[in-house]
């Protein structure tokens, strides 16, 4: 902790930023003190970015510094000349931004791309020699963790994973030699054990290098573990600023209470009855889906050879990180994609090669929440519309009917009767997901596959989605497979958990036992990499970078 | 707000429109404009340069210009929106059973079109006005042979990403069956493209009419119409005779540049409905 009372390196004073109507950052002082690692946690829209983007003195555009001033080391941003601010930018205070694929240039091999940075922002003193500039450049890859840096530092972005990626993008943030460093969101979209290590390099580099850090998250896992102290914000405005510890254990405002609250996982739920008198209503046996890559001999083995079943009323999460194969897994229950091997029985029923005319009256019992919100509903449709297709796989109902089942399912995943009139675009993606959940509510199934129901949603959204599938489960005794990277909403929501890695289930029991005594590697490395805001749930974070 | 009322008084949407408006009145109301009739050879007049009885001045059968000029607009629209009406039925179906359903079949309807569009236009058309005659529909059709392969293509390409996309999936766990996921869900969403290029596909092919009709391949004397008035007074142009040509002349280009310009247009409110769309 390094709170003793040093000058600040960036103060903002009663800063005040607007885009012409109300104004999104709305007198914020804060001071960052030298080498201090400070979160700023909030939710969309709250101006987490424009708060960056203000400090970086470049404003989206429309944007205007409305009142107050940035101070750097005590003098004003805005009095530095045209040179001094190009050297400001990148040279003193660097951004690392969300998703690093998009913010890397496509046709460009990343090392000339630190290159650049490096030639732009490089001490005065330092070489600019096509060699030496090389050479610093494969130096940052390594320091920020990229194995075998001088072959990647030929590499396009696009050959780059995304954690590679946002490696790059942080070693091009360091190239300059920044005293501060705005990470606005940088883990944003990474599996956690990626997550973890980047962080891990982060902050360690930012410690090593005696840098300042302005960490902006939703996460307040991630702030609980890496920051000195913190802010929180919303709608524009501070609304408390405080040490991490103190504001775990008592955070002062209401707001911040419901943001911890909605973090925090829900109790376990009650083990399933058990089942050995009811047959499962899932059972699915080596299933195995092989995708065929034209020109190369070998196939993707995106699932190879699972076996679990789900018993009426149970709640079996998949956990595993991106392109182990959980969605496909869960396509193929549903019949979206022809299994290459295996049998899916449903009900006691052999699935696995039904047409698809015969297995569409079967549709209404098995139903699926797609993953991202906004591409799985069509957007040239009403949510009336929406909701009422499925509608049809159930009984002919007149238009009367429709529209009070309509307005039914609106009401059960709490949303406003009047949703029912516009199209998906104009809903924020908690309401998307609502919808998404309600349609596949809409025909009463047995049987849903949750995809990923919880990501890219903000705290406490996710909070009421995990708390509305809880109810729906009591209230409709559905039995679900759950997708997902989430393991907070595991707890909250499943009773065994299957841990799939590279297209197998490693192993299966029961969400406890599984959570307190796991016995594979993987799953340790798994559990290892969440950031949970309790401290005593889960061994530190950093286990899971010692990879 | 402000930049909604802006987007629709931009000079090019009004300047599009107010053409448009132009053409039409001249279709509507051909017989009240027009002082004489179109189709009456007064070999007395001809070639008379434009005053005040002939406004623009007649041609060497001593037609008047200003008259065929406004009975030619229906000729020439009505070709235009007969051939992108005609080819728009058939070939956005066409695109998506295409796109959708891929397979051989499929293959072979694209090399089909391939066939077809590696003629040039103008052989084609002259090809198929010598076997069908020098009608109206013989016109129409060959513009088709044109504009069925393209809206296809077009509808085919946008059917393709579409097709993969989680809605679809979402659809048919909603029960959907392959007809309704095609021309409920995948088609509404694969029409923009399209809606852009009809504009600028019935300025083509009001542009092709006139070419055709210019070498000899397309409608016949004495029906009014813009190529082939150009034409008649071609030949005239070096002995100083410019009215003949240059009045049908610059009525082609205008309507070109009507439908140009709503396609632009049409293009821009699609961008911005994509941002808009994007922007979440």
């Amino acid at each position: 902790m390094s709170a003793s009372p040093e000058a600040p390196v960036i103060a903002l004073e009663g800063l005040t930023v607007g885009f012409g109507g109300a104004p999104v950052l709305d007198g914020i002082d804060l001071e960052l003190r030298p080498r201090e690692i400070f979160g700023v946690v909030g939710e969309t829209g709250a101006g987490k970015s424009v708060l960056a983007r203000a400090i970086l003195g470049q404003l989206p555009p429309g944007g205007r510094i409305e009142a107050g001033r940035i101070l750097l080391e005590g003098r004003p941003i805005d009095a530095l000349d045209a040179p001094q601010a190009a050297r400001y930018r990148g040279g003193r205070v660097a951004l690392i931004g969300t998703n690093a694929k998009a913010l890397l240039d496509p046709v460009a091999r990343v090392g000339d791309q630190i290159g650049r940075v490096l030639r732009a922002h490089g001490k005065p003193d330092g070489r600019t020699d096509r060699r030496s500039v090389r050479d610093r450049a494969v130096a940052l890859m390594r320091e920020v963790g990229i194995n075998d840096p001088e072959r990647r530092a030929r590499a396009y972005p696009h050959e780059l994973s995304g954690g590679m990626a946002q490696r790059i993008v942080i070693a091009m943030a360091l190239a300059g030699e920044p005293e501060v460093l705005l990470a606005d969101d940088a883990t944003l979209g990474l599996d956690a054990t990626v997550q973890a290590q980047v962080l891990e390099r982060l902050v360690e580099r930012s410690r090593e290098r005696g840098l300042s850090v302005l960490l902006i998250t939703h996460d307040l896992g991630i702030v609980r573990h890496y920051c000195d102290r913190l802010a929180v914000m919303r709608g524009g405005r501070l609304v408390e600023v405080s040490e991490v510890s103190r504001f775990m254990a008592h955070p002062a405002d209401g707001y911040s209470r419901d943001l911890l609250a909605a973090a925090r996982a829900r109790p376990a739920l009650q083990p399933p009855r058990k089942s050995d008198d009811r047959p499962p209503i899932v059972d699915v046996r080596d299933l195995t889906m092989h995708f065929q890559v034209p020109g190369s001999p070998q196939p993707i083995r995106a699932v190879d050879g699972i076996s679990f079943s789900v018993a009426p009323g149970e709640t079996l999460a998949l956990v595993g990180e991106s392109g182990s194969g959980k969605t496909t897994a869960g396509q193929c229950l549903l019949r979206l994609l022809d299994n290459t091997d295996g049998r899916i029985v449903f009900d006691g029923r052999d699935i696995t090669d039904m047409k698809e005319a015969a297995f569409r009256p079967l549709r209404r019992h098995m139903q699926m929440v797609f993953q991202e919100p906004y591409v799985a509903l069509n957007p040239r449709r009403r949510v009336r519309d929406l909701l009422a297709e499925p509608l049809a796989l159930v009984e002919p109902m007149t238009g009367a009917e429709r529209g009070r089942r309509v307005a039914e399912l609106l009401a059960a995943v709490n949303l406003d009767a009047a949703v029912a009139d516009i199209r998906p675009g104009e809903l924020t993606a908690g309401e998307q997901k609502r919808v998404g959940i309600a349609r596949a509510l809409a025909t009463k199934p047995r049987f849903v596959v949750f995809d990923e129901p919880t990501t890219a949603l903000d705290i406490r959204v996710r909070a009421q989605i995990i708390d509305l599938i809880r109810g729906l489960q009591s209230s409709m005794n559905l039995a679900a497979l759950f997708i997902t990277h989430d393991l907070n909403s595991v707890r909250s929501l499943a009773h065994r958990v299957a841990v799939m890695h590279l297209g197998k289930i490693l192993e299966q029991g029961e969400t406890r036992a599984i959570f307190e005594s796991p016995r594979e590697d993987y799953t340790r490395k798994l559990l290892a990499a969440e950031l949970p805001i309790d401290a005593e749930t889960s061994e530190p974070a950093s286990a899971g970078s010692a990879a | 707000m402000a930049r909604r009322s802006s987007s629709l008084l931009r000079p090019g949407l009004l300047i599009g429109l107010a053409l448009l408006a132009v053409q039409f009145v001249a279709i509507v109301f051909a017989p009240w404009i027009a002082p004489f009739s179109p189709i009456e050879a007064n070999p007395l007049d001809s070639l008379q340069p434009p005053n005040l009885v002939h406004w623009l001045g007649t041609d060497e059968l001593g037609m008047d210009i200003f008259s065929r000029i406004v009975f030619a607009t229906r000729v020439n629209l009505l070709i235009g929106f007969a051939a992108v009406a005609l080819s728009l039925a058939i070939g956005v179906p066409v695109g998506v059973l295409v796109g959708y359903y891929r397979g051989l079949g499929g293959a072979l309807v694209m090399r089909f079109f391939d066939f077809i569009q590696s003629f040039p236009v103008f052989v084609l058309g002259m090809a198929l006005v010598a076997v069908l005659g020098q009608e109206i529909w013989s016109v129409v059709i060959v513009l088709c042979m044109l504009f069925v392969p393209m809206f296809a293509r077009i509808v085919r390409a946008e059917v393709l990403s579409l097709r993969e996309r989680p809605f679809i999936a979402a659809a048919r766990c909603s029960g959907a069956n392959d007809f309704a996921i095609m021309f409920r869900h995948i088609l509404p969403n694969a029409m923009t493209p399209v809606i852009v290029q009809v504009s600028v596909s019935i300025g083509m092919a009001i542009l092709l009419t006139a070419g055709l009709s210019f070498i000899g391949a397309g409608v016949r004397l004495p029906s009014p119409e813009w190529g082939l008035m150009v034409s008649s007074g071609a030949q005239q142009m070096i002995l100083g005779i410019w009215w003949v040509a240059l009045f049908p002349g610059l009525a082609i280009v205008f309507s070109v540049l009507s439908f140009a310009l709503l396609s632009d247009e049409a293009q821009r409110l699609a961008d911005t409905a994509r941002r808009k769309e994007g922007a979440r």
